[in-house]
């Protein structure tokens, strides 16, 4: 589904992925783990579309296509969704008319009808009950007001409506208490299909007590360095990093 | 499109000179005019501006509420001056849709007087328009809030003057003015907000800012599958669109906001 080579990307001069290997099959979940600064939120606004950053070198294939030639909102079309560590709020902005529209672009571009206003309530009542987001906030304006753990449901709730093959979430878990934790991460799960697959970003094992991940990839001064699988992010918990990137210190 | 409005709101034209009693009434501004709203009244007003230079003055009698929608979508150079007696009520809402030089004058002459006061200004193209508010705080524990938003798109100059003055004596004055500003392309809009207070127990504020759009609201739209123009669109919408649905006659939001809609999809 998605094949990651040797990718390198910098923002300003600053070179912030030094050559990222990565392959995510359809059905897995791979958690993507590593301390502060080394690159995983990068790597998700690349893979995302962010002109802030440019890519020098490598390439990225999504569904046998060059992702990189596309330009964000044709990667969403395709099916790649990116849940913000930070989402933005837009005032005056419904979160119900902004789904709309973005549900219907999608269905324009796999050669859709656009949705009957019943279809879509239909479907919005379906969805947010999903993640437990209390459906009058879907009237409201896009994450204004909302509290931390709120927009991170409305992450997950967007990421419900627009079915994507791969959802990369992006320290989805940062900010959220317990309950809340457990609704977005059970939410995530739910969506959890054969035909797709999730990249978690993540900080800490206890996300990954609930999506349960086939690979942990650990992520230091902008390449992977190891990969195991879900036992890694324990040992991580309990040991820390230092174990891995002794050897990376120096350079 | 302002002729639907008028259909919509269904109303009488306004007597001019003589007391107006409690009702709904609209007036088409095409000549100079003098309204009276009755003590006590409770008055719905729509205005709907020609493409004159008129002067429309109202006097808001003692304990009267006065509710004006005023639609500026062709050329024009309206002055509204509003005076505003011992505990009345005004509350205006301007919505233009073209370029024009607005005026308002509001004076609040008697003690406990409040003047509430939203609007928009969307201007395209070459276009070049201004609003100018003038609050005039005369008497005590009076209250007034203005907040102006201008869109200025391509090539188009727009300005935003404001007046608070507040007289000698007129303590606890309660006064807010904004002018939030969005410019698209090459446009400009300039923005002036004043204070001029003579009395040393008030509360005055007053701020003003001119801004691009929010880019990183864009980029999290586009995430989701919006096009740049669509997430441009929806983004300078829900900015205007906001007065729309706060408006001072709450049964003519929906109007206002097909109106404001008609203007955007110029942009």
């Amino acid at each position: 589904m998605l094949k990651v080579e040797n990718l390198h990307a910098k923002v300003g001069d600053k070179e912030i992925l030094k050559g990222i290997n990565l392959e995510v099959k359809a059905g897995e979940v791979h958690a993507i783990m590593g301390p502060n600064g080394s690159g995983k939120s990068t790597l998700a606004s690349v893979l995302a579309g962010n002109e802030k950053f440019t890519v020098t070198e490598g390439k990225v294939e999504f569904e046998g296509e060059n992702l990189l030639d596309l330009p964000i909102e044709e990667r969403s079309r395709k099916g790649l969704f990116l849940g913000f560590q930070y989402p933005v709020e837009i005032p005056g902005v419904s979160m119900a008319n902004f789904m709309k529209i973005a549900v219907n672009e999608q269905r324009k571009y796999r050669g859709l009808e656009p949705l009957t206003a019943a279809e879509y309530l239909k479907m919005m009542k379906e969805k947010s009950a999903i993640v437990e987001l209390d459906s009058k906030l879907t009237s409201r304006a896009v994450n204004e007001g909302f509290s931390g753990g709120e927009k991170k449901k409305n992450e997950i709730f967007q990421m419900a409506m627009l079915d994507p093959k791969l959802a990369i979430l992006d320290e989805t878990d940062s900010g959220l208490d317990i309950d809340a934790l457990r609704i977005v991460a059970t939410g995530v799960t739910r969506l959890k299909r054969e035909d797709n697959a999730t990249v978690v970003i993540t900080h800490y094992q206890r996300l990954l007590d609930y999506i349960v991940p086939d690979y942990v990839h650990v992520l230091y001064k902008g390449r992977i360095i190891y990969t195991g699988d879900k036992t890694l992010a324990l040992k991580l918990e309990k040991e820390g990093y230092d174990w891995l990137i002794n050897d990376y210190k120096e350079e | 499109m302002t002729e639907r409005i008028i259909e919509a709101f269904a109303a009488s034209p306004i007597p001019a000179g003589c007391c107006t009693e409690s009702g709904r009434w609209v007036l088409r501004a095409e000549a100079d005019t003098d309204i009276t709203i009755a003590e006590g009244a409770a008055v719905e007003l729509l205005i709907v501006d020609g493409a004159k230079a008129v002067n429309i003055d109202i006097d808001v009698r003692k304990g009267a509420t006065l509710r004006i929608v005023e639609v500026v979508a062709q050329h024009s150079a309206t002055q509204l001056s509003i005076a505003i007696a011992n505990n009345g009520e005004c509350s205006l809402t301007q919505v233009v849709t073209s370029p024009s030089d607005v005026r308002v004058a509001a004076s609040l002459v008697e003690e406990g007087a409040s003047f509430k006061h939203n609007g928009c200004f969307i201007l395209v193209g070459e276009e070049q328009g201004s609003v100018t508010v003038d609050v005039n705080h005369m008497a005590a524990e009076c209250i007034s809030h203005t907040a102006v938003k201008g869109v200025a798109a391509d090539k188009a100059h727009g300005s935003f003057s404001g007046l608070v003055y507040v007289a000698p004596g007129a303590q606890h004055t309660d006064s807010v003015q904004s002018s939030r500003n969005v410019t698209i392309g090459e446009a400009r809009i300039e923005t002036l907000p004043q204070l001029e207070i003579y009395a040393d127990d008030v509360k005055c504020s007053h701020g003003a800012t001119v801004g691009q759009m929010d880019s990183e609201a864009i980029l999290y739209m586009r995430q989701r599958g919006l096009s740049t123009a669509q997430a441009k669109r929806l983004q300078i919408e829900g900015f205007v669109q906001d007065v729309a649905m706060h408006s001072a006659i709450e049964s003519l939001a929906e109007e206002l906001m097909t109106l404001i809609n008609a203007k955007l999809n110029s942009l």
